[in-house]
């Protein structure tokens, strides 16, 4: 998967402008325009864009400042419809406050409605440089998510960044039903022989379905716990730039529980990636 | 899918061969319960896939990969006693993988015939047990609509270990064109389990000087293990013919990857065309020079053609089912796993090599590095005991050769007699690695190899067993003795007497494997106190039968004719932990104090308890790994009082989190002795759904052989309650309702016994 714009709507806001590091250097590594959205009522001259946007010459040197007039979400998911390739870049949320939802109310239309991947930044980030050094992929075994290793792999590539692989064996929850689902092992005989297998394995298979580079390193744990908390704490322990998370693009009250969690308590902007 | 619920592997086939039948002599077996069978492709399932339908002979074996390959392939041949070791210091010997002998690339008009490369119709694999062949059926659709119908044979002679056969049926369907067809015999692929040794290196040789018969293409390829410098032959031969017998031409060509054999033909519409590959195999473990024996013995083999091999191989089979077959009538799941897992076991095994053993995961995967376990004792023999004496001889007398490295061991750590080690390779010294590095990075200092000691026990154990179903004195006297004796003589030197009176066994792990550096396991105890009473047996029966033996013994191990006094003593006062009270046996020393969890809370459970909780609050716990007294009361099941298997087999079942594969078989067995057959049919479903559903998520290194023969076992000593406390095989059945019966044979003490369980009375009969 290769993106070939990256889109970081704006709405004026310093919440907002915390997606403007990540989307920069996502531009950078998939020598992709970066364009800088807004979308309001109705046009502002181009003179008063920047300003309206708190942005200064420096920080749009470079990129394309663009917008658009309709409500927000729809304005933002119409323009990246008319992208080539695009990957939006966002705030979690605009405003101070953590809202009720998750993430708030444009950004979750964007969540539900957008067919195109999109990278959820956290506001607390603010406007600190950010490089990708280590991604975080967690990993439920399933052929489904095992299509994330591609993406995965491939920016993970571009930007010379490891790839960690997360596990999470998560007590009183079934396992995926979802044939060649691989998790972890029911017995372990043998601690000595067993654990370097199921690595093995694990990988073997979900290279062979996600077909990532074939020579990108890749480092596979094993959490056990609730398995949204899992992944952020794995996240903040080993220093993640970046949580790709595969998921269904269902967003309802009782669906994507473990996608809210880490969306809601990561500290690193989470790249929901619809599958 | 839990245990108790849904289908091993898919149901067998209802339709006809997918293949028209063309000029193979043989047929899968049509009954269902002969056979496994994989319906489509599934490329996550690869490798479990591979492993599940391993053809093999004890001597080799050849997962069941597909020949042409796909983006998940890891074929591999494993040969017994094929070890090597890395130049790491921290490294152990391991069974290294030989070259996949069976590869193929077939192109059509230029576009190869892969499954990944256009459309599979119709694919099926089909392990047939009772011939002891892989089957294979695929119809395939290329992207310019040519329909090819493939048919495989494979296996590996029961009858001739060293020889190996692939037949392939092509036919083109609906369409005349160029085919090329190529053989080559290539090295592994990578491991899926890392390897300290490498590769073997390959070393190509000429083909033989003299012409092969008409028709044949021969090469010759030997690979050398790199640090212990065994060497394997493959002598190969391929020819490829018409159905009318006509030969064609072939190829031979020499690449990178070593002599290949090519056809190049134009292939006729509705014509079908057969490749048949003969490889015999030697190695320097028993030819001095394996290239000369493997190619001498392939040329014999071609004066006299394919069909006595495959005749030869059937009725190879046909003897060894006819010992071992149990028919379980009313359950085809159930009659299916165990065939299933007899395969497998027959197939593990080669009672003409005595130094080698069964591996934990046999010679159908890469996985435990193809060590040997306390599990070919307790788990495995007992179904060659019964079945095929012979092989369980073979098992045994490799622990005989492994003798030296055991009291090497003992020596080395202050005592005397033999400590076999943990795991063992091809010397029997100590091969337990001595970290795991779970997958997120952390390391654990494994201390199995120094403290899970059971196993000299638990071999003793095996000897004694196999004397008395076999009346091999032989046996006995040259080597079976010998291990009894040493065994015993461990054990002296490993108890401590207390201030109590009484002797302990500490620091020790027993076979529940969660709780470490324990006192006084009950099963380590109770084996010893066993081990030390059969030693002085031993030395009396020496004395009383055997006399010169025994001074040949005693001036080789330079035991003391006073020592076997002292064992009784010792066995008469060692503590096992058992309150006469309650009925109970306490584990081990301060089990009955530790924390009590409620499983329950943990399901559905989507690891093993040890992973859940840690390891550190797992042996705070009374959560066990796996039967420890429960596999007691089996073992001794006579010693003990009705009430007292009861009493611990419900004590200790709801504390057991099964997190090893030894332990659903033994649940299900003592279950059904107890007559709790709801209970007993669960842990058998579990059992029986290791390898063959692939639930558990590690049958991808190979099969489970524990788990087989502990199938094997939960069948004929749980349901059938087959039991010897009457000095005979007496069955004292417990079936499930919708088991109507269950027949099998047993040998005892050289006879043939065949039980019919169901049936009020039982019969047996005497063959």
């Amino acid at each position: 998967m290769k993106f070939q714009t990256i889109v970081a709507p704006l709405d004026g806001s310093e919440s907002a402008r915390a997606a403007l590091p990540v989307a920069s250097t996502l531009a950078q590594l998939e020598h992709a325009p970066l364009l800088l959205l807004h979308v309001s009522e109705r046009p502002l001259p181009a003179r008063e864009l920047a300003e309206k946007l708190g942005l200064t010459r420096e920080q749009i040197r470079g990129y394309v400042l663009d917008q658009t007039t309709g409500p927000p979400a729809d304005g933002i998911l119409r323009y990246a419809s008319e992208q080539d390739a695009p990957l939006i870049v966002m705030c979690r949320h605009a405003g101070t406050a953590n809202p009720p939802d998750v993430v708030g109310p444009v950004a979750r239309e964007v969540v539900i409605r957008a067919v195109t991947p999109l990278v959820l930044v956290p506001p607390e980030r603010g406007s600190r440089p950010w490089s990708l050094r280590r991604i975080l992929l967690p990993h439920d075994g399933t052929p489904t998510t095992a299509a994330a290793m591609d993406p995965a792999g491939a920016l993970a590539r571009r930007a010379g960044a490891q790839l960690h692989v997360l596990y999470v064996a998560a007590p009183g929850t079934e396992r995926p039903t979802e044939p060649g689902t691989f998790t972890t092992p029911r017995y372990l005989d043998q601690p000595q022989h067993e654990w370097p297998s199921w690595a093995g394995e694990f990988l073997d298979r979900m290279t062979a379905l996600g077909h990532p580079p074939a020579d990108l390193q890749i480092r596979l744990s094993v959490a056990t716990g609730a398995a949204g908390e899992e992944i952020v704490r794995a996240a903040r322990e080993n220093d993640v730039d970046l949580i790709i998370l595969a998921w269904h693009g269902r967003w309802e009250p009782e669906r994507a529980l473990t996608a809210k969690t880490v969306v809601r308590e990561a500290a690193q902007p989470v790249f929901l990636l619809r599958l | 899918m839990t245990a108790g619920e849904g289908p091993l592997l898919e149901p067998p086939p209802t339709t006809p061969s997918l293949v028209p039948p063309g000029s193979l002599p043989l047929s899968p077996t049509p009954e269902a319960g002969w056979l496994a069978v994989d319906e489509g492709f599934d490329l996550a399932r690869e490798h479990e896939i591979e492993s599940i339908f391993t053809v093999a002979n004890g001597f080799v074996g050849i997962r069941g990969s597909l020949a042409e390959g796909s983006a998940l392939s890891a074929p591999a041949a494993f040969i017994a006693g094929f070890y090597d070791r890395g130049s790491n210091p921290e490294s152990v010997p391991e069974l290294v993988a030989a070259p996949d002998w069976m590869r193929l690339r077939i192109e059509v008009d230029g576009q190869p015939l892969r499954l990944d490369h256009g459309t599979p119709l119709e694919h099926r694999r089909i392990l047939d047990f009772r011939q002891g062949i892989l089957w294979r059926e695929w119809r395939h659709c290329d992207i310019h609509h040519r329909i090819t119908a493939f048919r495989e044979l494979r296996l590996a002679s029961l009858a001739d270990r060293h020889v190996l056969l692939q037949s392939v049926e092509l036919t083109p369907d609906n369409y005349s064109g160029p085919i090329r067809i190529e053989c080559w015999i290539e090295p592994p692929a990578t491991s899926p389990v890392p390897s300290d040794t490498g590769s073997p290196e390959l070393l190509t040789l000429p083909p033989p000087p003299e012409p092969p018969p008409p028709g044949w293409a021969r090469s010759l390829l030997l690979v050398k293990t790199r640090n212990t410098g065994l060497l394997a032959a493959f002598a190969a031969a391929s020819r490829l013919q018409m159905v009318d017998g006509e030969p064609i031409e072939p190829i031979l060509e020499t690449t990178d990857e070593g002599p290949s054999h090519a056809w190049q033909f134009h292939a006729n519409i509705d014509t079908t065309y057969r490749l048949d590959r003969l490889i015999v195999v030697h190695t320097s473990r028993h030819s001095d020079r394996p290239a000369d024996a493997a190619r001498l013995h392939l040329d014999r083999l071609l004066s006299t053609g394919i069909e006595p091999i495959l005749a030869d191989h059937l009725a190879a089979w046909q003897a060894r089912w006819h010992a071992a077959d149990v028919e379980i009538e009313g359950d085809e799941e159930a009659q299916r796993a165990l065939r299933f897992a007899c395969y497998h076991l027959i197939a593990a095994v080669n009672p003409e090599d005595e130094r080698v053993s069964i591996a934990a995961r046999t010679l159908s995967g890469p996985a435990y590095k193809g060590h040997v376990f306390w599990d070919a004792e307790i788990y495995v023999l007992p179904f060659f005991l019964f079945t095929h004496p012979e092989s369980a001889r073979s098992l045994l007398m490799y622990r005989y050769h492994t003798l030296p490295a055991a009291r090497e061991k003992a020596r080395t750590h202050g005592l005397r007699g033999a400590w076999f080690a943990w795991e063992s390779a091809d010397t029997g010294e100590e091969t337990t690695p001595r970290f795991a590095i779970a997958p997120d990075g952390t390391v654990t200092p494994i201390r199995n190899g120094e403290q899970e000691i059971h196993i000299s026990a638990d071999i003793a154990y095996a000897v004694w067993q196999y004397w008395q179903a076999t009346g091999d004195d032989a046996f006995f006297r040259e080597a079976g003795a010998e291990i009894l004796l040493e065994t015993a003589r461990f054990w002296a030197s490993r108890v401590e007497a207390g201030e109590d009176g009484l002797y302990h066994i500490r620091h020790v792990i027993g076979p529940d494997e969660y709780h470490e550096d324990v006192d006084d396991d009950a099963y380590t105890n109770t084996m010893a106190q066993w081990n030390l009473e059969r030693g002085a047996e031993t030395a009396r029966l020496l004395a009383e039968r055997w006399p010169d033996r025994r001074q040949e013994l005693l001036d080789t191990t330079g035991l003391d004719p006073d020592e076997p006094e002292q064992w009784l003593d010792i066995a008469a006062r060692i503590y096992t932990g058992f309150d006469p009270k309650t009925g109970l046996f306490e584990q081990f020393r301060g089990y009955f104090d530790l924390e009590e969890i409620d499983l329950a809370e943990y399901t559905p459970r989507p690891a093993p308890m040890d992973v859940l909780l840690g390891r550190e609050r797992i042996r705070r716990t009374k959560v066990i790994k796996q039967p420890d007294v429960v596999l007691l009361l089996y073992l001794f099941w006579d010693r003990f009082p009705a009430h007292v298997r009861e009493a611990n087999f419900r004590y200790y079942e709801p504390r057991c989190g099964h997190g090893s594969s030894l332990s659903p078989s033994i649940h299900a067995l003592v279950a059904a002795r107890l007559g709790d057959l709801d209970l007993a049919m669960r842990y058998f479903r579990q059992v029986a759904e290791i390898d063959l559903a692939d639930n558990m998520g590690n049958a991808a290194g190979g099969v489970h052989a524990a788990a087989l023969g502990g199938l094997w076992q939960a069948v004929i000593f749980g349901f059938a309650g087959l039991d010897f406390a009457s000095g005979r095989p007496t069955v004292h059945p417990h079936l499930p309702p919708h088991w109507r019966a269950i027949r099998f044979p047993i040998l005892w003490q050289g006879r043939m016994m065949r039980f019919n369980v169901g049936e009020e009375p039982w019969k047996e009969t005497k063959t």
